[in-house]
């Protein structure tokens, strides 16, 4: 559908590309121009040297490899955990199920309550000897684990929390998605008596294919970005002993703690990297198989 | 004509004298820009101080304060209005804030010098801080002290005595875990725990770029604060965060942290005391704490305007005004020794023990990295304590890894 | 028979996992607000009581007291406004641009934007401080809306609807000689409500909610926002969390009022109108 009025297009877009360009693109130019920075005087904005010093000293750092560790594992586990119970949460939901309004206004509730006031809750319910978890597990003789205490556990500490934290905002996307599909598919199924599960897979999911999609590749992005979560959970530092550190966290304690710009700068730089090298592979895999 | 002339002249002789008699008093009306980061009753405390420097300065001087959130915030602003050339005539500042623009910064040892109430009365060791980088760039404003809090009712019921030497905080700590199987004692700053003990022992940390801790006294400090956590005499905030909240519910039996926070414990059904920290073999060494001002402006009249709302605060009276609302410290000698502090300091168990102590204070050094290395020593401590390392493996992890970021 | 009983249990199970997910969901919710009616002493108590053992419904009067939250509240209330619907017009015409229409360079300009969104926001503030004082918006209305009213995630997910939408409306409205921005505004927001709805909410929350920018780029309290009021409640040696958790509970009301006004709009009567093909 090439249109012959092709210049109307940018007319389109042109309000958004503005103010992206200036209050997006040109700062994260700025910060990719500063991770090459070697010499810098802030106060004067004076550039004394260029140099990959930055970024030798990045990959040197032992912190943060661990971060990147500690990143990666993250998103292996929260992005498909996250997307698919959220996906089977928003189907439930908007299934002809008694409560549904109720159970729809609950799920959204974390989505506004206050980050300090979850972080609380969740250090408690993850307490290690008065915690909700734990007092469960117990029943169970099951001892006592230390979720937020031991450098061994806090990291998958931080992966559930994330996972529950993370639903909200997929399940408000998947719910929006499935209002936007015709009944008259459901009906016709229901008519052929076609199967519960056959419904799901040949209907729900090509028809919601879009927002599956798109849910993936933010999710991907936000959890790349994990920051929030460590400072929440852990009361401001980054788990026992530096053990749930991400890679954000790394880069702005770089940023606005030691004030090593160009340091944090090529953090970033590398950060942006692999996401887009991971968002890439998504928009392939979804161009195959995302049905508009 | 005459008479208009004669009228003229009345009025100008007039208004002469009225321009006479006003102009000494107020030049032009100054406004003054003060960035804080105060909150909550703090906050009230530095509203009703300014009021008065407003109503009472007699040069149409006018403070406007401005809170920039907390600590952190504070500084990001300062940082992002250092780039943007926006700076406030004054404001809160941790002398490491400052370092990436002391060229905006207002060195004040002329005003010091020529205009300013018996600088020496302000504590020595304020002093230092505020002249670290050379010129003074700051001075003490709201200051506080680490404390030894315990609690009171247990320590009588298992007989124990405040501990004031390393050996007796041991000896306590024996008794309290055989007694109530809970440790003596917590540190919220792990840093500073480490830096005190290597101090008290008798060994230099970090002097001129150079580590010193790595002396046979700084291991030997090394190995009594790891001892400490691996007998159960004392135990991490790990997932409690900050150590009041263990000690207000009776978990630990007492912990070090700053005077600022006593009045956020919250004992349950027991009456806590405060005293001044252990003194270690050689001498006693506390960490301060604790934001200074610092000035900014440029224009001759706003910084005149600004350095007697400076004076005003560290005056004798304010100070004492000010430490005894918020509970952070007199900054002058002559305030702790005021006949209204004495008073306060009577009922006030905090007070006395930071007053007991303020020779022993000492600040944290600026120096090359010293943020990371502040991170990086923490860090490397809780490790050690987590993973049971010796001191020696301790030591020389962390002395490798410091001596990188010396040098890098 | 057989059926019948499967059927019910398959509802049963249904409900038990949505109703135990939604306990989780719920407590910190009601954990918040449970806190902000107790006294301090009771809040770092460990175990924690559930219910306070005194409720202290004057941690509310408190609480409006510490700062000037009816400015704040007009404040936050222009903010949110004014910006969400200038992020929703962006918004909708930014994804029609990149969904209906063909331009050169619109993947490569598309892809861009995506980008963006991949370098961690709080990076970015000193630049953006430096061009809002160079534009003199320094404690202006102007500095807290317009540097956000272009968002990629939500064009990118509401591009996701727009291309949903059938190729054959497109051609038929354009053979009916409909220009594309009657055809926009006519066919395609109409029956795209919902995801337009969803997109306001959740800019709307993200305006209520935003902090750090507001408090980097104003200075005086005729400027400010609730969030900032927020920080009244915490200081570096202790937090009341009493305090903090009621201003928090304050916060939050307008946005489930919003929400349940627009979930309404959202669920009900549109089901049968999807034309997705």
């Amino acid at each position: 559908m090439i249109n012959k009025n092709s210049w109307k297009g940018y007319f389109y877009i042109l309000p958004a590309l503005i103010v992206v360009s200036v209050f997006t693109i040109y700062p994260l130019l700025r910060a990719f121009l500063m991770s090459f920075y070697t010499k810098y005087h802030f106060a004067s904005d004076t550039v004394l040297a260029y140099g990959l010093d930055n970024y030798t000293y990045v990959f040197r750092d032992d912190v943060f490899q661990k971060a990147l560790r500690n990143t990666s594992l993250f998103v292996l586990f929260v992005v498909p955990i996250s997307v698919g119970l959220s996906l089977i949460l928003a189907v439930l939901m908007n299934s002809k199920i008694r409560f549904r309004s109720f159970y729809q206004t609950v799920y959204f509730l974390p989505y506004v309550t206050s980050i300090v006031a979850v972080g609380i809750v969740w250090s408690w319910i993850f307490h290690s000897r008065y915690g909700l978890i734990n007092y469960v597990l117990s029943l169970f003789g099951i001892p006592a684990v230390q979720w937020l205490n031991s450098p061994k556990t806090a990291l998958i500490t931080l992966i559930i929390f994330s996972i529950w934290k993370s639903l909200a905002f997929n399940i408000i996307i998947f719910l929006a998605g499935l209002q936007n599909i015709n009944p008259q598919y459901y009906d016709a199924a229901r008519v052929d008596g076609t199967p519960k599960w056959r419904v799901f897979t040949r209907i729900t999911i090509p028809l919601l294919s879009p927002m599956i999609a798109y849910a993936f590749v933010m999710e991907l992005i936000n959890s790349f970005k994990v920051y929030t979560e460590v400072f929440a959970l852990f009361g401001g530092k980054p788990g026992p002993a530096n053990s749930a550190i991400t890679l954000v966290y790394y880069i702005y304690n770089k940023f606005y703690g030691s004030w090593n710009f160009g340091v944090a700068s090529a953090a970033a730089v590398i950060l942006f990297v692999i996401i887009l090298f991971f968002t890439l592979i998504q928009l392939q895999i979804s161009k195959r198989n995302v049905h508009f | 004509m005459k008479l208009k002339s004669i009228l003229v002249s009345i009025l100008g002789a007039g208004l002469f004298l009225a321009l006479a008699v006003v102009a000494p008093v107020s030049a032009e009306p100054v406004t003054v820009e003060f960035w804080h980061a105060m909150s909550g009753g703090l906050q009230d405390a530095l509203v009703a101080l300014t009021d008065e420097f407003n109503a009472t300065n007699g040069q149409d001087i006018t403070v406007e304060l401005v809170n920039q959130g907390g600590y952190g915030d504070l500084s990001k602003k300062l940082m992002a209005s250092v780039a943007a050339d926006t700076l406030p005539d004054m404001a809160q500042v941790y002398n490491n804030w400052i370092t990436g623009y002391l060229d905006s910064v207002v060195a004040l040892d002329d005003l010091v010098a020529t205009n300013f109430d018996n600088y020496d009365d302000i504590l020595e060791s304020y002093r230092n801080e505020g002249a670290e980088y050379g010129p003074i760039y700051t001075i003490g404003f709201n200051k506080s002290i680490q404390i030894f809090f315990y609690n009171k009712t247990q320590f009588a019921e298992l007989g124990l005595e405040v501990p004031t030497t390393w050996e007796e905080l041991e000896a306590a700590g024996k008794v309290a875990l055989e007694a109530t199987g809970k440790p003596i004692v917590g540190y919220d700053d792990l840093f500073g725990l480490f830096q005190q003990y290597v101090q008290q022992n008798g060994s230099g940390f970090v002097v001129d770029g150079k580590i010193e801790f790595n002396s046979p006294e700084g291991l030997e400090a090394l190995t009594f604060i790891l001892n400490l956590y691996k007998n159960g005499y004392a135990r991490l905030a790990g997932e409690d965060v900050y150590l009041s909240g263990p000690f207000g519910n009776g978990d630990v039996l007492a912990y070090v942290g700053s005077s600022a926070g006593a009045a956020y414990i919250q004992p349950k059904d027991f009456e806590y005391g405060a005293a001044p920290l252990p003194k270690g073999p050689v001498k006693g060494s506390v960490p301060q704490a604790g934001t200074n001002l610092a000035l900014f402006a440029q224009d001759a009249a706003k910084q005149t305007a600004a350095w007697e709302y400076i004076k005003f605060l560290t005056s004798a009276d304010a100070t004492v005004e000010w430490a005894i609302a918020t509970g952070y410290l007199p900054v002058r000698t002559s305030g702790f020794e005021s006949a209204t502090y004495q008073a306060f300091m009577e009922e006030n168990e905090v007070a006395q023990a930071a007053y007991a102590q303020v020779g022993d204070q000492y600040f944290e050094p600026v120096f090359n990295n010293s943020y990371d290395i502040r991170s990086l020593i923490s860090t490397e401590i809780e490790t050690a304590i987590l993973e049971e390392k010796t001191p020696e493996d301790a030591m020389n992890t962390i002395v490798e890894k410091v001596q990188a970021l010396l040098d890098n | 028979m057989g059926d019948g009983i499967r059927r019910k249990i398959t509802v049963v199970l249904t409900h038990v996992f949505l109703m135990a997910g939604a306990m989780i969901t719920l407590l910190p919710f009601v954990w918040m607000i449970l806190t902000s009616l107790k006294d301090a002493g009771e809040i770092v108590q460990m175990p924690p009581t559930f219910f306070p053992s005194v409720w202290h419904f004057d941690n509310y009067l408190k609480a409006f007291a510490a700062a000037p939250f009816g400015q704040y509240f007009i404040n936050t209330l222009f903010v949110t406004i004014v910006g969400t619907i200038l992020t929703v017009f962006i918004t909708i015409l930014t994804a029609f641009g990149f969904s209906r229409l063909r331009f050169p360079g619109r993947d490569v300009i598309f892809s861009i934007l995506l980008a963006t969104l991949m370098i961690p926001g709080e990076m970015l503030i000193i630049t953006n401080f430096v061009t809002v004082s160079k534009l003199g918006w320094v404690d202006t209305r102007e500095a807290l809306i317009f540097p956000w009213i272009a968002n990629v995630f939500y064009i990118y997910l509401l591009r996701q609807f727009f291309m949903q939408m059938p190729d054959a409306l497109y051609y038929a409205a354009k053979v009916d000689a409909c220009s594309d921005w009657r055809y926009l505004w006519k066919i395609m927001v109409p029956n795209n409500r919902h995801a337009i709805s969803t997109i306001a909410i959740l800019n709307a929350i993200g305006c209520w909610n935003a902090f750090l920018w507001p408090l980097i780029v104003t200075n005086s309290e005729s400027k400010r926002v609730l969030s900032i009021g927020l920080v009244r409640f915490q200081t570096e040696a202790g937090t009341h969390f009493e305090l903090l958790m009621a201003a928090s509970a304050i916060l939050v009301v307008p946005m489930i009022i919003l929400y349940l006004l627009l979930r309404n709009q959202i669920i009900s009567g549109v089901t049968r109108s999807g034309i997705k093909g």
